[in-house]
């Protein structure tokens, strides 16, 4: 049974660390910064000279070479160059011909290193509803490595931790009277030693906001998506926390102060206008993403609702759904019910499986999970229907045996 | 199904002022390799967290990469004093006749059998079923075969923790002490401190026969024990670790009675 | 690069009390797990009895907060290679874990009315939620009786934050809508091998006593 010991509960490593997430919760406190006062700091085929940065990068070579050997990882080629092309576009012409390595995570994150790779978690291309909402994700990523974020905070980071330097430090409180944290915590592998390395201040995600909203634009994209990705994932944490009848989760960083990420949005959104010219026309091309997501669309929605956070997963799949509903998204939105499991919802989700087979591209575990509905509802022969159309589908299911028996 | 971490993490820890501990844990027939052996130096799996002020160990990718380098220095330093033909992994690509993944399906169980030994050997968890003495632990076949194309006769894995005490952490562990002479004894993590083991598995059998761990804990943030991101401290930890390999205790015994 | 519990956490809270007390041996004074011996025992909350083919190690329930009554877990060389668990008639309504009311993710509760397949997606809940499990995958699912009913048989394999393969298999039935199971998962590389032998042989000397 699971006694793998010492689990960290995704959501706070998310939360506390990685370069996307901790972005959303330190948001923007000061005077915005405009868009056309970010330049790139630096060009394609950039190499350091400083002697620490030097170092740094070799380190990030090395690093890099450990993510590639992770069996964590989603190896679809023709979605990695469909990436590498976007990130390619959009991180300008020093994110060329970056290295992708797609996580198989299901939380929203992304991290961008400056010696050419990337690492993107499952997650994020599950809660991206098109593409101009993960271009904004990436030019926001492009905007800590255009802007040298890195190497500052790195470098601000070193000074502060130096073991030598005993004294000048900053007081602190363990969390609980042990000093423990027992809440759930979820080692990732080393891929969760990406997610401490750099922790922009706010000054540094504004810049990120304005750099992004400015790189979107200049690609064609519409540059409110940004604005609007983030409405969505505050949007889910608050659904999340809701269901759970709680407060929404903000254990980042203890002690510093949390101006409202609605603060954010808004200067998201006058960012956005400013970058947006009267009569030019924007594309958030959503077809031509969900086309290259669709080979792992499954997957990445299983991964997620199987986590079994209801408020969570709802709001998610509502939101994709806000561009039309489908079998697939049927399906796991039954899913959702079935696994929340309170009063009711078991008729709920019988109800589910029985729209989301009416569609054309229901996957065969939706027919599978009609007729187990219908079985436990008495209508025997309809549930023999259901679960002998499944089996006509997946002659070679996993449970086939048992199914088989329970029809005969 | 219990939650295992919880349960350990739930024991309260005692605070000492600094101290190295360490062990070693040897198969009874165990004998040092001596003579002409061939043995294989697996990639040491090492991991630096910063303690951060809430307490929780952080992995961090920079100081990992500059800890792993440091100790593959100082391994390779350490067996060039020995006998035997040694090969040492630095990457998982580097091992002739076997695939990268075949490798790395090595390093993960190794992992996972190394931690398991260390937690019921030498933390604390003690399993009745395993026997007192002597060690009872195997990679299995998995090993035998990579012994087999490869022709090495030993190898030897090294599990390498360290954690930085960064700024925050300095304050909390004064909190800490002075809420002992309050009476309660604020128990705390530590203020940083390593912990590793070596294990060496022999290729003919898949059996760890000799396992050996280093702890050095310093209670008191700000005393510094080998930092492993240094090259000094990496050879001391690996001296302590491996330089002083003992015979298993029937061997021993043999040789007290000659 | 394998990803490894935090034994510094371990390490720290198992009470070393010195220097000079480092890893004594122990024997059979464990205060974390007791011995199984090889005759019939009762398991969970006693209504199921098994007898084990040689001896294994039992979990105490040290700290009942995470206990729950009707389980019970064994291993032969410490959880993180192989393990075997028993549910004893757990009733409807009630969870195989303890979790927080407050927890974002859960593991959803047992329901007499549950089908194979839905006690199947509910374990396949526990390793993801619980475990962290990142890839879980049904190798197979087939009618199997067990303890005089019609039960089923559950083999699965699952990927962990760890890179580690590990491979399970589980019985169980409902009877009376209560819950009744043996589950064994172990590292696939050598330790499901090593162990399949004694579940199969657990699984075929259960007898409910209630």
């Amino acid at each position: 049974m699971c006694l793998r010991c010492y689990e960290l509960n995704r959501r706070s490593l998310l939360v506390g660390g990685g370069a996307v997430a901790a972005s959303l919760t330190t948001g923007v406190a000061q005077a915005r910064i405009r868009p056309a006062d970010m330049r790139p700091l630096i060009g394609p085929g950039f190499r350091p000279t400083d002697r620490d940065e030097i170092g740094l990068w070799q380190q990030m070579q090395r690093v890099e070479e450990e993510v590639a050997g992770s069996n964590l990882l989603i190896k679809d080629p023709e979605l990695i160059r469909y990436l590498q092309t976007l990130i390619g576009q959009v991180g300008g012409p020093a994110a060329k011909d970056m290295r992708i390595y797609l996580a198989r995570i299901p939380e929203f994150n992304a991290v961008m290193f400056p010696t050419g790779f990337t690492v993107i978690f499952s997650g994020l291309l599950l809660r991206m509803r098109n593409e101009a909402q993960f271009a904004g994700v990436i030019a926001h990523e492009s905007g800590h490595f255009l802007r040298r974020h890195m190497i500052r905070m790195w470098r601000d980071m070193r000074r502060k931790t130096d073991i030598f330097a005993i004294g000048a430090m900053v007081a602190g409180v363990a969390g609980g009277a042990t000093g423990v944290n027992t809440g759930d915590i979820t080692q990732l592998a080393q891929l969760g030693t990406i997610l401490s390395l750099f922790r922009y201040n706010r000054t540094m995600e504004a810049e990120s906001d304005a750099m992004g909203a400015r790189l979107l634009a200049e690609n064609g994209y519409p540059a409110m998506e940004m604005a609007t990705t983030w409405e969505q994932l505050i949007g889910e944490l608050n659904a999340s926390a809701r269901h759970r009848r709680k407060r929404r989760d903000r254990h980042v960083g203890l002690f510093e102060s949390h101006p409202s990420p609605e603060a954010r949005m808004a200067d998201l959104k006058a960012s956005a206008a400013e970058v947006t010219l009267p009569g030019r026309t924007y594309d958030n091309r959503r077809a031509r993403y969900l086309q290259a997501i669709s080979p792992i669309r499954k997957m990445l929605l299983d991964d997620q609702v199987k986590l079994n956070d209801p408020g969570a997963s709802q709001y998610l799949i509502e939101t994709l759904a806000r561009d039309g509903w489908n079998g697939l998204l049927r399906f796991y939105e039954a899913e959702v019910w079935r696994l929340r499991n309170r009063q009711g919802d078991d008729h709920r989700a019988a109800q589910g499986y029985a729209i989301a087979v009416a569609y054309p591209d229901a996957p065969p575990e939706a027919w599978r999970w009609h007729g187990l509905s219908l079985m436990k509802a008495g209508r025997q022969a309809e549930a023999r229907a259901a679960l002998s159309r499944y089996l006509a589908m997946q002659p070679n299911a996993a449970d086939a045996p048992f199914i088989r028996q329970m029809i005969s | 199904m219990r939650h295992l971490g919880i349960a350990l993490a739930l024991a309260l820890s005692v605070p000492v002022a600094g101290c190295v501990q360490t062990r070693q844990f040897a198969d009874l027939q165990f004998t040092p390799p001596q003579g002409d052996y061939r043995l294989l130096v697996m990639r040491p799996d090492v991991t630096v967290n910063s303690v951060t002020t809430g307490g929780m160990p952080e992995p961090r990718a920079d100081w990992t990469e500059q800890a792993r380098a440091n100790v593959i220095n100082a391994l390779r330093a350490q067996q060039a004093a020995r006998g035997g033909k040694v090969q040492f992994l630095t990457r998982r690509n580097e091992l002739r006749g076997v695939s990268e993944d075949t490798v790395a399906d090595l390093e993960r169980l190794h992992s996972a059998v190394g931690n398991s030994i260390a937690l019921h050997k030498y933390l604390g968890a003690y399993l009745p079923t395993k026997p007192r003495r002597g060690l009872d632990y195997t990679l299995g076949s998995e090993a035998v075969e990579v012994g087999r194309k490869t022709g090495f006769d030993y190898a030897l894995f090294m599990h390498a923790e360290d954690s930085i005490v960064s700024g925050g952490r300095v304050a909390l562990q004064i909190l800490g002490i002075a809420g002992c002479f309050v009476g309660f004894c604020a128990p705390n993590i530590g203020g940083g401190g390593q912990f590793a083991y070596a294990s060496l598995v022999d290729l003919k059998t898949g059996d760890v026969v000799w396992f050996n761990v280093v702890q050095t804990g310093s209670q008191i943030a700000g005393i510094k024990m080998g930092d492993i991101r240094s090259p000094a401290g990496a050879e001391q930890l690996v001296e302590r670790l491996v330089g002083r390999m003992k015979p298993g205790r029937d061997v021993r015994r043999t040789m007290e009675r000659r | 690069m394998t990803r490894t519990p935090k034994l510094i956490l371990a390490a720290v809270a198992l009470a070393l009390s010195g220097c000079s007390s480092v890893g004594d041996g122990g024997g059979f004074g464990s205060d974390y797990y007791s011995l199984v011996r090889v005759r019939s025992v009762q398991v969970g909350d006693g209504s199921l009895a098994v007898t084990a083919p040689r001896p294994w190690n039992k979990t105490r329930t040290l700290f009942f907060f995470d206990d729950v009554r009707w389980v019970e877990d064994w291993t032969l060389n410490g959880p993180l290679l192989d393990s075997i668990s028993f549910v004893s008639g757990l009733p409807s309504g009630k969870y195989l874990i303890r979790q927080r009311r407050t927890d974002d993710r859960q593991v959803p509760k047992f329901r007499s009315d549950m089908s194979a397949p839905e006690i199947t997606s509910m374990l396949e809940s526990l390793y993801r939620v619980r475990g962290g499990s990142i890839d879980f995958r049904t190798t197979s699912l087939q009618p199997r009786r067990f303890l005089g009913a019609n039960g089923f048989q559950f083999d699965f394999e699952h990927l962990d934050t760890d890179e580690l393969w590990r491979r399970g298999r589980a019985v169980g039935a409902v009877i009376d809508g209560e819950l009744y199971l043996i589950l064994f998962d172990a590292a696939r590389s050598h330790y499901y091998g090593n162990a399949i032998g004694d579940f199969e042989a657990i699984a075929a000397s259960a007898r409910k006593r209630r």
